[in-house]
């Protein structure tokens, strides 16, 4: 009798976990993935890297925001936000290894896109100040200064008082000049990835509002994101925090082909 | 045929389909990592350069120390080929749902862990460009669920398989002494 109820309760057990498990099987296999799943970013489809592009249409004052040497073997192009903690983390501890080294040795030649996030209040500001400073020359340092100092201006909004410390005065002025018509809000990323408005008296307005459409074409996701160029072949866009060794393989392995 | 008859043959296409099924997503991931990037034809340097790709992806995590992330990233996509072909293969069929649960088991813990820390990240689950969120998740809880089902099924189909073969004992019945 007790053999029989076992049986049965077993029957029906299994009976049960196959009918769960054709509905999982159904689930898996008609699941919709995520839009980024399908989606190729746009840079990784032409061979020309998305810098090259954005600089033909660059009047002969943009701002450059570039690091090392142009004709490295392999670019790095990285859409940040300078207010965004994984940012700062990626460039203290990659990204600044990355530039003694490899970018120093003619390895790499490191681009960068701004893509202030709508959530960071004053991340759009420092990006004015990062594309002002590229105007004369002194992206690099700036560039730096910001994220070294991430936290501190992050709390106050204070970003004057860092750059001010990492240029000489006659640079920071400059710097001042190009900004002094800068009043209204500066331009950042939106949800919805329409452009945003650049503010008309501010020369560096409409350089932020171009990284910002060309990550919504990649499609940035999070910051940090980069793609990475070699031998004018384009590798898929990655995000989040890689470390340098990890990344310095990947170059390694590129080199090597 | 009887209602017990056709519950087994459905208990057994039901098997069946979620070990096919379970192959596939395993052999298609292995795939997506071991496949030539940017346009680079098959070849050992461009599955080295895919691997490397991959290492990163893992590394984005910020789970493992450095040193122990590329042997990860070499060892996982062979190591999910190995078990789309055991499952396809149907040999051993509960031991390789268990270990395919288990690994399932596995990433799911850990994409949970990272989406709970507010890392914004590539999964990495089926090569690059596809970022963790919520539907990648349940993709993923909803496969490990599909292997525990089938390592269920497996487990129970090899018991009552091995009930039925077995032989049948014959107890003689004492006789009456009148």
């Amino acid at each position: 009798m007790s053999s029989r109820i076992n049986s049965r309760f077993i029957r029906r057990a299994v009976s049960r976990a196959y009918s769960i498990g054709a509905t999982l099987v159904a689930f898996a296999i008609f699941v919709p993935v995520s839009p980024a799943q399908t989606a190729t970013p746009t840079s990784a489809k032409t061979a020309a890297p998305a810098h090259k592009r954005t600089a033909a249409d660059a009047a002969p004052s943009a701002p450059v925001k570039t690091i090392g040497n142009r004709n490295a073997p392999i670019t790095m192009e990285v859409f940040s936000d300078y207010q965004c903690p994984s940012c700062g983390n990626f460039f203290e501890t990659t990204l600044r290894d990355m530039i003694k080294d490899y970018v120093a040795s003619g390895k790499v030649y490191l681009v960068h896109h701004d893509f202030p996030l709508q959530m960071h209040t004053y991340s759009g500001q420092a990006a004015r100040w990062a594309n002002a400073a590229a105007m004369i020359g002194q992206f690099q340092d700036v560039d730096a200064a910001l994220f070294d100092n991430q936290a501190k201006w992050s709390a106050d909004g204070d970003v004057e008082k860092y750059i001010s410390a990492a240029i000489s005065p006659a640079n920071f002025k400059r710097i001042q000049g190009i900004l002094k018509g800068c009043t209204a809000a500066p331009p950042t990323s939106k949800a919805d990835r329409s452009a945003p408005q650049p503010d008309p008296g501010c020369p560096v307005d409409p350089y932020i509002v171009q990284d910002i459409v060309l990550g919504y074409q990649v499609p940035v996701q999070a910051t940090p994101t980069f793609i990475i160029h070699y031998k004018g072949q384009s590798y898929p866009a990655s995000s989040g925090m890689i470390t340098w060794p990890i990344l310095k393989q990947f170059f390694d392995t590129l080199l090597s082909q | 045929m009887t209602p017990s008859e056709t519950r087994g043959n459905l208990a057994r296409t039901l098997l069946l389909l979620g070990r096919l099924a379970l192959a596939a997503i395993f052999l298609f991931a292995a795939y997506a990592k071991l496949k030539p990037q940017a346009a680079m034809p098959w070849s050992g340097s461009s599955i080295k350069t895919s691997l490397s790709l991959f290492a990163m992806q893992v590394d984005s995590y910020q789970l493992l120390p450095p040193q122990f992330v590329s042997p990860a990233a070499h060892f996982l996509p062979p190591f999910e080929l190995f078990l789309g072909l055991w499952l396809l293969s149907g040999v051993l069929l509960p031991y390789a749902s268990l270990i395919t649960t288990l690994l399932l088991g596995a990433f799911f813990a850990v994409m949970v862990r990272t989406y709970m820390a507010g890392l914004e990240i590539n999964c990495g689950c089926f090569g690059p460009g596809e970022r963790l969120g919520p539907l990648t998740l349940l993709r993923d809880g909803s496969l490990l669920a599909l292997a525990l089902a089938v390592t269920i099924g497996a487990f129970l189909h090899g018991r009552k398989t091995r009930t039925e073969s077995a032989p049948v004992a014959h107890v003689s019945t004492p006789q009456r002494a009148d």
